[in-house]
């Protein structure tokens, strides 16, 4: 499942110089620089490369790579690619389901399971700080309490953990009768399970929910996360007293969420 | 339906089957789910897609994950990682008092032979340094082990000059009934930081009509406060050891913890050793423990609920293991056991013990878990002839009771309590109290977890953090 449906074509080369030159023309004191794809690892030894460069031209600059962690399983390149990062190395790594034909249905492959798994311990064991992101959709809401305690119990390393609502367009229209569910009817399931890693003291946030959805005492976990050339807000929002922390709809959903409501 | 059943075991509490993988993770599901799972029988979706998940069933025989399985089993033992780490040293069985369960077999203040041997310190101290482990906890017991300050100087100068070139984290920590606390004790103390570690069975009356003594209380209250005020209020805990008395009174034991200023406690059994095997009844003694302890713990949840931030040790110890990927270095709920694996006990007359209880069982004459002398080799010590039989029996996966025991990823072996109370290494756990007094403890927790989850868990969880 993925909202940037993925070309079948060779961008690879093309793409990289220009990303090149992109990094050697970047202000000094930026403060991050996301790599992102279709799936960047597949960029090879590439990747390390570019990672190796922005290390070297932005020193302070931290580098948050968003993979589906399958590369990672080659536990070398996972530690050449650590090398290269540092300290200011983050890895955001798509974590559907506990269970592993779940995750592989929306991860479109089978196998991804086992391998992100595998990726996501070679990750901790190279030391990289690792961002778990959980898209929140119809197939895997119900098992958002057993996966918060399969996190804590298997995955205890990763820096932070964040539960994405879905943007309404994409791939995910393709799929949009198997996978589209309205926020509302996973917010229980979502704030119970927030709850239990809260009480963990994982970091864990919500991104892409606007705050009316969410019971007051979540809302300090709901982060604006939808950039602003990407969000809008309703007509409605304006009454709203939380506008300005909330992150909005995104202006590329086809219909706003169900039950939004200002809040005084 | 087509799977493997990895291992686990199982047993029924609060009207669930509760199911615990070798991992110590638990699934809560209803009666009858290992008998639908053992015949293939379908269960619930969700409940079957935890089961996939957390290593109950796999669809190969060898689960895809079997590394990450590995490398969590590995977390789960990691106190065997780094080999001993509590080192205690008996300084002497004199003693200042007079406890009706002294489980240390003391003797009075004036005698003389009972003291450890400046030379015994010395190899003492060199041996534990053979240890591989790079944290060290000299813990200094008697008798009252602050009689004999002369000793303890020597012994913790020597750890502190052998260590400028071991370079380990060393803790010490001194177990004292606070009686006399001399300024040369503050000040050993206070110069290396050393821990205190007392004793209090509860209120006035309680800790005074089991001491023997009318002003005990008194005397270690206010040797509490002098230790605080010179140490620091987190260097200085206390024990409570349940005596018969002592039973009926939970509530007002906690309440005393709280007013002095502590923020646990540890309710402790008493144990069959010493001048305390001369209890009467031990089953039923060990019945009244469980109520007492559920009193106790029921009282301490509720304190909790009302927000007062206080830990019952021994369920946090249990619950470390049952709600997290870790595990603790608590020597009596192991298995492999803690004897020798994470505890060794230097006496005073020079020879040691597999752990606390070994030596107190020498002073009544039985030798089983005497490993060898301060004078011998280290491999002497730690791989010989007593060690090894002890070693036989020191893993609950591998004895008959345990290891299909529902509990047992919880629970520890204890072949020295096995040995002491059924003179048998081994044990039959069908009769030893050890054994019931774990399991109505450990299921008591779970049942808690089950009926109660939305109340208790919040706290459970911070008592870990
Ligand atoms: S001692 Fe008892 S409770 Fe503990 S593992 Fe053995 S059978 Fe289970």
């Amino acid at each position: 499942m993925c909202c940037q449906p993925p070309l079948a074509v060779d961008d690879i080369e093309e793409l990289y110089q220009e990303n090149i030159e992109r990094v050697m023309n970047a202000p000094k004191g930026l403060p991050m620089i996301g790599i992102t794809g279709g799936e960047p690892t597949l960029l090879g030894d590439k990747l390390i490369d570019l990672v190796a460069l922005v290390r070297e031209q932005l020193p302070d600059t931290e580098i948050h790579i968003l993979s589906n962690g399958r590369a990672f399983v080659d536990g070398n390149y996972t530690m050449r690619l650590a090398a290269a990062g540092g300290d200011k190395l983050v890895v955001g790594v798509p974590f559907h389901s506990d269970y592993c034909l779940d995750h592989d249905l929306i991860a479109g492959c089978k196998g991804a399971y086992n391998e992100t798994m595998i990726g996501l311990y070679n990750l901790a064991g190279a030391g990289v700080c690792i961002e778990l992101r959980i898209v929140m959709n119809a197939i895997n809401y119900r098992r958002f309490v057993p996966m918060a305690q399969f996190i804590h119990h298997n995955l205890p390393f990763v820096g932070w953990i964040a539960f994405m609502g879905m943007e309404y367009v994409g791939y995910a229209i393709k799929h949009s009768k198997n996978i589209w569910v309205e926020p509302k009817s996973y917010i229980p399931e979502l704030c119970e399970a927030v709850k239990y890693l809260a009480e963990w003291n994982y970091d864990v946030c919500i991104y892409n929910i606007p705050l009316c959805l969410l019971l007051e005492q979540y809302r300090k976990f709901a982060v604006k996360s939808i950039s602003d050339w990407k969000n809008k807000f309703l007509d409605l929002c304006d009454e709203c007293s939380v506008k300005a922390n909330c992150c909005g709809l995104f202006s590329t959903s086809i219909k706003p969420y169900e039950g939004l409501k200002p809040i005084d | 339906m087509n799977y493997h059943l990895l291992p686990f075991t199982f047993t029924r509490i609060s009207n669930h089957e509760v199911l615990v993988n070798e991992l110590g993770d638990m699934i809560i599901s209803p009666f009858g789910t290992v008998y639908k799972l053992v015949n293939r029988e379908p269960v619930d979706e969700e409940l079957f897609k935890s089961l996939a998940a957390n290593f109950f069933v796999s669809d190969t025989a060898i689960p895809v994950l079997s590394d990450i399985y590995a490398l969590r089993l590995r977390e789960k033992k990691r106190f065997l990682d780094q080999f001993t780490a509590l080192h205690i040293f008996v300084l002497t069985l004199r003693c200042n008092q007079n406890c009706v369960y002294c489980q240390a077999s003391s003797c009075n203040e004036d005698c003389t032979s009972v003291t450890m041997t400046m030379h015994t310190m010395k190899k003492a101290v060199e041996l534990m340094f053979k240890s591989p482990s790079p944290y060290l906890t000299m813990e200094f017991q008697g008798g009252e082990p602050s009689l004999e300050p002369k000793l303890l100087r020597y012994g913790i100068e020597l750890a502190e000059e052998i260590n400028k070139a071991e370079q380990k984290n060393i803790n010490y920590v001194l177990c004292t009934n606070c009686v006399d606390l001399t300024d040369e004790v503050m000040d050993i103390c206070k110069q290396y930081k050393v821990m205190i570690s007392s004793s209090l069975d509860g209120p006035a009356y309680l800790h005074n009509t089991n001491r023997g003594k009318k002003d005990s209380y008194e005397k270690v209250v206010a040797g509490f406060e002098r230790a605080r005020s010179i140490l620091g209020h987190d260097q200085v805990s206390a024990l409570m050891t349940t005596s018969e008395l002592a039973l009926d009174y939970p509530i007002e034991i906690v309440d005393e913890y709280r007013r002095l200023g502590f923020r646990s406690i540890f309710l402790r059994a008493l144990n069959p050793y010493g001048l305390a095997t001369t209890n009467p009844d031990w089953t039923d003694y060990t019945d009244r423990f469980i109520e007492f302890y559920k009193t106790a713990l029921n009282y301490i949840i509720d304190l909790n609920i009302q927000g007062t931030f206080f830990i019952e040790e021994y369920a946090a110890i249990i619950l470390k293991k049952m709600i997290t990927p870790y595990t603790t270095g608590f020597v009596d709920l192991q298995s492999p056991a803690g004897i020798i694996n994470s505890v060794l006990v230097y006496n005073y007359d020079g020879y040691v013990y597999a752990s606390d209880e070994s030596r107190m069982l020498a002073e009544f004459n039985d030798y089983t878990f005497r490993l060898g002398h301060v004078d011998e080799p280290y491999e002497n010590i730690v791989y010989g002839k007593a060690a090894k039989n002890a070693a036989k029996y020191w893993s609950n996966e591998a004895l008959a009771g345990c290891t299909d025991c529902g509990v047992r990823t919880y629970c520890g072996a204890d072949p020295v309590r096995n040995h002491s109370t059924q003179n048998d290494l081994y044990g039959y756990r069908p009769a030893s109290l050890l054994c019931r007094k774990n399991k109505a403890i450990i299921e008591y927790i779970i049942s808690l977890i089950i009926e109660r989850y939305d109340e208790v868990m919040p706290i459970f969880k911070s008592w870990l953090l």
